[in-house]
């Protein structure tokens, strides 16, 4: 599903590089990454949502060389593949929770809302347990219900990946757990891959696979 | 589009203040100078109709402004006082015809305009219910005190009195109501017309008591002589005028020094109107307006001040659209985080600008329908509006 | 139809209604009937006189309604008689403009009304009812004056027919001097001749003619009151007249009292009203032969 090869990539100012010999996810499944703060995690999701370029290298996702596409193309492919849970669930607070996850469909062309999405977005809010919150403000929930709404979010467009940074970060241990539970079912039950970045090892058994960054950190560490 | 006026729609709905805040300034700014435009483009109209058909007006020497707007527009500063003997004078040149006026007097806060009849012909005004002044005491009203007050012919009004403290001045007089003119869109829908006399007798110059001749109530008298008698303050001064007394009602002296306001002299033809003018321009008591000029005069001073006002307005609206920019401007540095997480889940930056636009569309648009609505409501009071606050 | 033929229609029907409205008659109101009936001879078809007073009535006492003062204002052209005649014209609405003061010219020469009671009340201090006398007409010099105001007036209205006016005016003249001169000329016989006037009605006659009267104020219907007998002996006793002038014909018992008193009747109609018989002139006439039987 994702496929890098001799990335390199650095800022335009800094002395941050990153350098991946190779790196792959197969479809299914589900991998952690690992790493101090500033080792790059969060630059790899980027990197493989095609918000930044690298260099030099090859990103694929699903097939598709993304490093290679023009910037609307880039963003198009990745509103329709990928699906992105943050550490702060960035929630709109001016939306509902219905509106919240429909979102995606109403900031791009590359997605059409229909009925039939509206009620693709009731029915995964129902599997997620927040089908009788939807016209509440974000606001008025609780942080593993917010975390809950990203998630649909992400998964409304049932995208082939899932890009996780810090999913659990911000819940508190018995919310991580179920959330993880959740995720975990419904890209199971979609068939999606998950790469997901975390610093709570205690999670890490539950993945298929692990990454530890410490691998692919260059620069002044090296 | 539909979709980013969607997303701008709920964040203005959750932001009622601000959006609300936005909204009255932009409302306010584009409101005030074409609700002034209106009100000032239709005082104009109106002042200058009725000046226009007004030929000349004879009043004491002094402000021509005051003379035309307590003569045609029945405002409540009255000028000096002439006497009927201008009327006499005018008429002998048989230059003009005059239609005396009085309009000291309110009822009800309505002018009482004292006139002779032919006031009315003058004015086109026409009668919708009851008839014309016949008698002493009648009063024919406007359209809109008819309205406002509820009365119909065969009602009375009341008229007020001159202070609350002048024990002895005039009286308060109780009019019989004979008629009520068509609605014509003038000061005259607003006025209590009376005869010369009967705002004469509000005045205390006439009066009426029983005669003292035949009286058999000795206690009203003070002296009798052969050829005298003397009343005391204990005799009744009618205050209202009835088939039964107005025999006894009479003005004492030379009518010719009764007080008029003013007199609207209608000449025969522009030249008539020509000497008329030429005779009073070195007279010392009285002058002779054009209230037409008056009236330009007057619509180029407001005017000149609007433009004043205008030119206010327009830095006040500039200020204002530049502190909207930067309410807009600091709003997108607010959402910074909003924006970067829609461009990270893969919006174009083209969306955010959409995102903003629709904001101000809507803003704009929500302005714009108040902004008619209130000009709509300015519009379709402006006869009242411009009665507040051009003529009083 | 074209267009031409058209136009031809519309200036014709333009002039016509333009020829009937300069010659729609006037329509003139009188306060009383020596105006009227000066109105009428003057004005002849151009005018269409009304004098509302009902027959009987004084017209210098009479109290119009609305709907009748509603006329007067419509009117045309309204005929006053001036010096305070009628009482109704204090108290009603008319147009100003409309308002013909016919004794405009001689109205210095007014006679104030003597033995008045006046009244005076409040801090206003003294004041008396200026009473004027009315019947200015009976002056036919006077009356020569008001009918020329009521030429002067149509001349204005309706210059077309000024000409017209002009001649009719010229025989009423004619007939008023000739009642002057004849009533000069018979007094001229005896001018000191006392005479008592049954009603104050009579000033400008007094004036004009010289004649020497003094009145009572005594209806000719209505048997005078025994104190109104005795004010007339009174009178008597400095004005030794024997004759007195009324306005109508006297009671009989009256009279025939009067006669006790070597006082004869003879009836000066002031003919205020729409004469039973005749016109103003046909009334001044009988009026003048009258006097003419004092005089014999």
């Amino acid at each position: 599903m994702i496929e890098i090869e001799a990335l390199e990539f650095h800022y335009p100012q800094g002395e941050f590089h990153l350098s991946i010999p190779r790196m792959s996810v197969a479809q299914g499944e589900k991998v952690a990454v690992i790493g101090p703060s500033g080792s790059g995690k969060t630059t790899l999701l980027n990197l493989i949502a095609g918000i930044s370029c690298p260099q030099q290298g090859t990103v694929k996702v699903a097939g598709q060389t993304v490093s290679s596409f023009s910037d609307a193309g880039r963003r198009d492919f990745r509103i329709t593949n990928l699906g992105f849970v943050f550490q702060d669930f960035e929630l709109l607070d001016y939306l509902n929770v219905l509106d919240n996850i429909l979102h995606p469909y109403r900031i791009t062309r590359a997605l059409k809302l229909t009925q039939q999405v509206q009620q693709r977005a009731i029915d995964l809010s129902n599997g997620l347990e927040i089908g009788d919150k939807l016209k509440r403000f974000s606001g008025e929930l609780s942080q593993g219900e917010k975390q809950r709404a990203a998630i649909c979010r992400a998964l409304l467009p049932q995208p082939r990946i899932i890009l996780a940074d810090e999913a659990t970060g911000n819940l508190d241990p018995r919310n991580k757990g179920r959330i993880l539970d959740l995720l975990f079912e419904n890209v199971e039950s979609h068939g999606a891959s998950l790469l997901a970045v975390t610093h709570d090892h205690e999670l890490l058994p539950r993945f298929d696979r692990v990454i530890d960054f410490l691998e692919f950190r260059t620069g002044a560490a090296a | 589009m539909i979709n980013s006026l969607y997303i701008a729609w709920r964040y203005l709905v959750f932001n009622k203040v601000r959006s609300a805040t936005l909204i009255a300034c932009i409302t306010l700014i584009a409101f005030l100078p074409m609700a002034l435009q209106l009100i000032l483009e239709e005082s104009q109209q109106l002042l200058q109709s009725r000046a226009n058909s007004t030929p000349l007006l004879l009043g004491a020497r002094g402000s021509a402004l005051d003379l035309v707007m307590n003569s045609l527009y029945f405002d409540d500063e009255v000028p000096e006082i002439i006497s009927m003997q201008a009327a006499d004078e005018i008429t002998d040149t048989g230059l003009a015809y005059v239609i005396p006026l009085y309009i000291r007097f309110q009822a009800r806060n309505k002018p009482i305009v004292g006139t002779s009849i032919d006031y009315f012909d003058f004015r086109n005004l026409q009668i919708a219910q009851g008839r014309m002044l016949a008698v002493l005491g009648e009063s024919v009203i406007g359209a809109g005190v008819a309205e406002e007050y509820g009365l119909a012919p065969g009602d009375s009004i009341v008229s007020s009195p001159d202070t609350l403290f002048d024990l002895a001045g005039a009286y308060p007089l109780k009019m019989t109501v004979a008629g009520i003119l068509e609605r014509s869109h003038t000061p005259d829908d607003q006025a209590v017309f009376v005869d010369l006399k009967t705002a004469w007798v509000i005045e205390g110059l006439g009066h009426g008591h029983e005669d003292l001749s035949r009286t058999r109530d000795s206690s009203v008298i003070l002296n009798r002589s052969e050829d005298s008698v003397t009343a005391n303050a204990k005799l009744f001064q009618y205050t209202e005028i009835t088939e039964e007394n107005m025999e006894g009602f009479h003005f004492h002296g030379d009518a010719s020094i009764y007080p008029l306001t003013a007199l609207l002299a209608i000449p025969d033809d522009a030249k008539a109107a020509t000497l008329l003018r030429g005779r009073y321009l070195e007279n010392q008591q009285y002058h002779i307006v054009r209230p037409t000029e008056v009236i330009q005069g007057l619509m180029e001073n407001i005017f000149r001040i609007k433009r004043v006002i205008d030119a206010v307005i327009a830095i006040v609206g500039l200020a204002t659209v530049l502190a909207i920019a930067l309410v807009f401007s600091l709003s997108v540095r607010l959402r910074q985080r909003e924006l970067t997480t829609i461009f990270k889940l893969g919006c174009s930056r083209m969306t955010a600008v959409k995102l903003i636009a629709a904001e101000i569309v809507i803003i704009v648009l929500a302005a714009g329908i108040i902004c008619a609505g209130l000009l709509y409501i300015v519009d379709a009071n402006v006869e009242t509006l411009v009665r507040m606050f051009i003529l009083n | 139809m074209n267009a031409k033929f058209w136009q031809i229609i519309v200036s014709i029907l333009l002039v016509v209604s333009f020829t009937a409205s300069a010659d729609e008659k006037l329509s003139v109101y009188a306060v009383n009937y020596p105006l009227a009936y000066f109105a009428e001879r003057i004005g002849g078809s151009s005018v269409n006189v009304v004098l509302p007073v009902p027959a009987d009535i004084d017209p210098a006492f009479w109290e119009p309604d609305a709907s009748v003062i509603a006329e007067f204002q419509q009117a045309d052209l309204i005929l006053l008689n001036g010096a305070g005649y009628a009482k109704w014209l204090k108290h009603a609405s008319l147009p100003r403009r409309k308002l013909v003061n016919t004794s405009a010219a001689f109205q210095r020469d007014y006679i104030s009304v003597e033995q008045t009671v006046t009244h005076q009340h409040g801090p206003g201090g003294d004041h008396s009812h200026a009473g004027t006398a009315f019947t200015t007409w009976l002056d036919f010099n006077q009356a020569r004056m008001q009918a020329k105001a009521i030429l002067s007036v149509l001349e204005n209205q309706r210059p077309r027919h000024a000409d017209t006016f002009i001649q009719n005016y010229t025989l009423l003249e004619k007939d008023l001097v000739s009642l002057d001169q004849t009533l000069s000329a018979i007094v001229a016989q005896d001018s000191n001749k006392p005479f008592i006037a049954s009603h104050p009605v009579y000033q400008y006659l007094a004036r004009r003619y010289n004649i020497n009267m003094k009145s009572v104020m005594w209806e000719p219907e209505i048997m005078p009151q025994q104190n109104q007998w005795d004010a007339l002996q009174q009178l008597l006793a400095t004005h030794s007249a024997g004759w007195m002038i009324w306005e109508g014909q006297p009671d009989k018992q009256s009279a025939t009292r009067l006669e006790e008193l070597d006082i004869n009747s003879l009836v000066f109609s002031p003919c205020a009203n729409t004469p039973e018989e005749g016109d103003f002139i046909s009334v001044m006439k009988n009026n003048i032969r009258e006097i003419e039987k004092a005089f014999r």
